[in-house]
């Protein structure tokens, strides 16, 4: 399936808290939409109020003005009842619970389905069949919730929102507090369930580098609003370095990846070859070293029988190392 | 799966028989000794006047107190533990047993010299139950009113232990002030007591349990909903708020009424549900309700069996017995390897 047309749509929407008489608005004016079959990732710094963005187009908190659509009916028109077949949702919330199995967790995704009691009918068993299968938790069906790892809980919470057979799919940073693979792992297969099953899934994240290489979409979210365009138009126009800009931080609009700004006032040359000259490159650069080949500093790397030697020379003196760690701790300091 | 269901039905299956025997051993076994073929002819109107009196009139209304206070008392703490997702939570937690207390405090200690009636007067009819009750459902509603104005039930539970603590510091106010005939009787009704009870009153009593236990029954699916939290709830279509007033109302009906009927009950709510879970290794509430409704009973009948001290002549508070077995329970539950919190 590709991408199709608009699944979600937002116009002119405020959001935030209404309590008593006080309301506090987070954000508004925004008018988003998401199509069928795409991956849309909302990136913004925190307290910009991405959960709250989530949790208003999930039905959870009621829109402070403008409206949000479904399938081309308002909320309010769907109405509380009918919208869990459309809409689901994974909250940040974690699974309370250590006593409840793998399954049982994804069945709680047909809540919307099943009778007063609960029961499972046939075609209930299939999506949850279906749900643990294409999420790859089929084989721990069986096991309790507090028996497998973070990333393999996740998925589970994907299984369940994918068994509660919605269009959309909304969720509310998915890949927190996962490892690398895992974190790939879940944005590739949130990717994938656009791809072969249409869904349309919104997540949030802070992992910029797997929205920007996965999302067909990005919603940024500022201060100043939401800006949504394809992650490399965001990338070309600035705004996405913009967006994360601080004293800090430089973005490398040409990769996408961000990296520590440090005083750089102390140069030195480098000679050597390969990936050990990259590798010193890095660790110099790291500890704030420019480099710069008419430097009076100058490194040498000569490859020996035994791996390479590190000759630091300045001026008269000389000395060598056997590793990088050693090179970086016994030169002088910058800006020394 | 087919294997597990084979095991939670006999789960089940012998959990009913073992309340049957703890039953039928609550009738045969008392501080009085009579024998077993006596205690069968009374059952059917033809045993020994004297003994007949002692097993219609005190043994079966107990044994039937026992039943339903246990399936009520364990089954109003599965519903309080589900709501505040809190293992510790139970029946007494929102003040409806304090709510009870204050009804029946206020009742024996300022109408009772008010008209000079004795002090253990209003414990022989319909009195002391009636202002139970009347505590009990007034407290019921404040917190209800208060849960339907609250987003978040962490702060109905505080609510709910601090209104106790309120109601804890009046009783204490009017016990102050009363005299000691009156306030032994009062502590008397505090130990519990499941043998003060007539046939009519063990009627209503069950009526009681029986629609509080019903509208548990029917909450079985949100239950299940909202052990994994009220967003996902919400999500899946639970109405959370009028949920929350539901379940409050239930486990309150279930609670206020055993607490007028017998005093309050320590401990049986708080530790019941655990037990439960622990036997059947589940969460869902399609077991657990039956399931902690028939350890209620099992366990409530065990203690009286104890209370009574077979053969001894002397009877004890049943609720020094609930204490005094439940708390190694729970000490066992928390302090082994399958851990109270871990269980949840």
């Amino acid at each position: 399936m590709g991408i199709e047309g608009i699944l979600a749509e937002t116009r002119d929407l405020a959001v935030g808290y209404r309590s008593g008489k006080r309301v506090t608005t987070v954000m508004k004016g925004l008018s988003l939409r998401a199509r069928h079959g795409e991956l849309v990732a909302l990136i913004g710094r925190n307290g910009t109020g991405k959960s709250t963005l989530l949790r208003t187009l999930a039905g959870i908190q009621q829109p402070l003005e403008g409206e949000i659509l479904i399938e081309g009916s308002t909320l309010s028109e769907i109405g509380t009842s009918r919208l869990p077949r459309m809409v689901s949702f994974v909250s940040t919330e974690p699974v309370a619970l250590r006593n409840i199995k793998v399954r049982e967790v994804v069945e709680l995704g047909r809540f919307p389905y099943t009778n007063w009691i609960g029961t499972l009918t046939g075609a209930d068993t299939e999506a949850v069949d279906a749900a643990l299968e294409a999420t790859g938790v089929a084989d721990l069906a069986g096991r309790s919730i507090d028996s497998i790892s973070d990333g393999e809980k996740q998925r589970t919470l994907v299984a369940r929102s994918l068994a509660q057979d919605t269009g959309l799919l909304v969720m509310d940073e998915p890949t927190a507090f996962l490892d690398l693979p895992s974190r790939y792992g879940i944005v590739s297969l949130l990717r994938q369930l656009t791809r072969e099953r249409g869904k349309c899934v919104i997540y949030s994240t802070h992992d910029l580098d797997t929205a920007i290489n996965e999302a067909d979409r990005i919603w940024l979210m500022t201060g100043d609003g939401v800006t949504e365009g394809a992650p490399e138009d965001l990338m070309l126009t600035g705004r996405l370095a913009r967006a994360f800009e601080s004293p800090l931080l430089s973005f490398s609009a040409s990769d996408g990846t961000f990296s520590f700004v440090r005083s750089r006032d102390t140069s030195i040359a480098l000679e050597g070859r390969g990936r050990t000259a990259k590798m010193t490159a890095r660790a110099l650069s790291r500890c704030g070293y420019t480099i710069d080949p008419q430097a009076r500093l100058a490194v040498k790397i000569i490859e020996g029988h035994d791996g390479p030697v590190w000759t630091v020379s300045s001026g008269s003196s000389e000395r060598t190392f056997r590793s990088i760690y050693d090179l970086v701790t016994n030169i002088p300091e910058p800006g020394h | 799966m087919k294997l597990t269901g084979t095991r939670i039905a006999a789960t089940m299956a012998g959990l009913a028989l073992l309340v049957l025997l703890l039953f039928m051993a609550d009738l045969f076994l008392g501080s009085t000794r009579i024998e077993v073929s006596s205690v069968i002819h009374s059952l059917f109107g033809r045993g020994e006047p004297g003994d007949e009196i002692i097993v219609m009139q005190f043994r079966l209304p107990k044994a039937l107190t026992a039943i339903l206070a246990g399936m009520a008392m364990s089954a109003s703490g599965l519903l309080m533990q589900t709501l505040f997702r809190n293992p510790l939570a139970g029946p007494d937690v929102l003040g409806v047993s304090s709510g009870a207390g204050l009804g029946v405090a206020l009742t024996l200690l300022t109408l009772t010299p008010l008209f000079s009636l004795p002090a253990g007067s209003i414990f022989t009819g319909w009195g002391v139950i009636l202002a139970a009750w009347a505590g009990a459902g007034a407290v019921m509603m404040l917190i209800m009113s208060v849960s339907a104005r609250l987003r978040d039930i962490m702060t109905v539970l505080i609510v709910g232990l601090l209104l106790a603590s309120a109601i804890s510091a009046v009783v204490n106010l009017l016990q102050y002030f009363s005299n000691e005939a009156m306030l032994r009787t009062y502590v008397i009704w505090t130990m519990g007591n499941l043998g003060n009870i007539s046939y009519p009153q063990i009627r209503a009593l069950a009526v009681a349990t029986a629609a509080g236990f019903a509208i548990a029954v029917m909450m079985v699916k949100p239950l299940n909903a909202m052990l994994m939290g009220e967003t996902f709830s919400r999500t899946v279509g639970v109405k959370v708020r009028r949920t929350r007033i539901i379940l409050l109302a239930s486990a309150s009906i279930l609670a206020g009424s055993v607490t007028a009927f017998c005093g309050p009950i320590a401990f049986i709510g708080v530790a019941v549900p655990h037990i439960a879970r622990l036997l059947f290794g589940t969460t869902d509430h399609r077991l657990l309700m039956p399931g902690t409704a028939l350890c209620g009973a099992a366990i409530l009948l065990i203690s009286d069996l104890i209370s009574v001290m077979p053969g001894g002549g002397h009877v004890i508070p049943v609720n020094t017995v609930t204490s005094l077995i439940g708390i190694p329970v729970v000490l066992w539950i928390i302090l082994g390897k399958t851990g109270l919190g871990r269980r949840f």
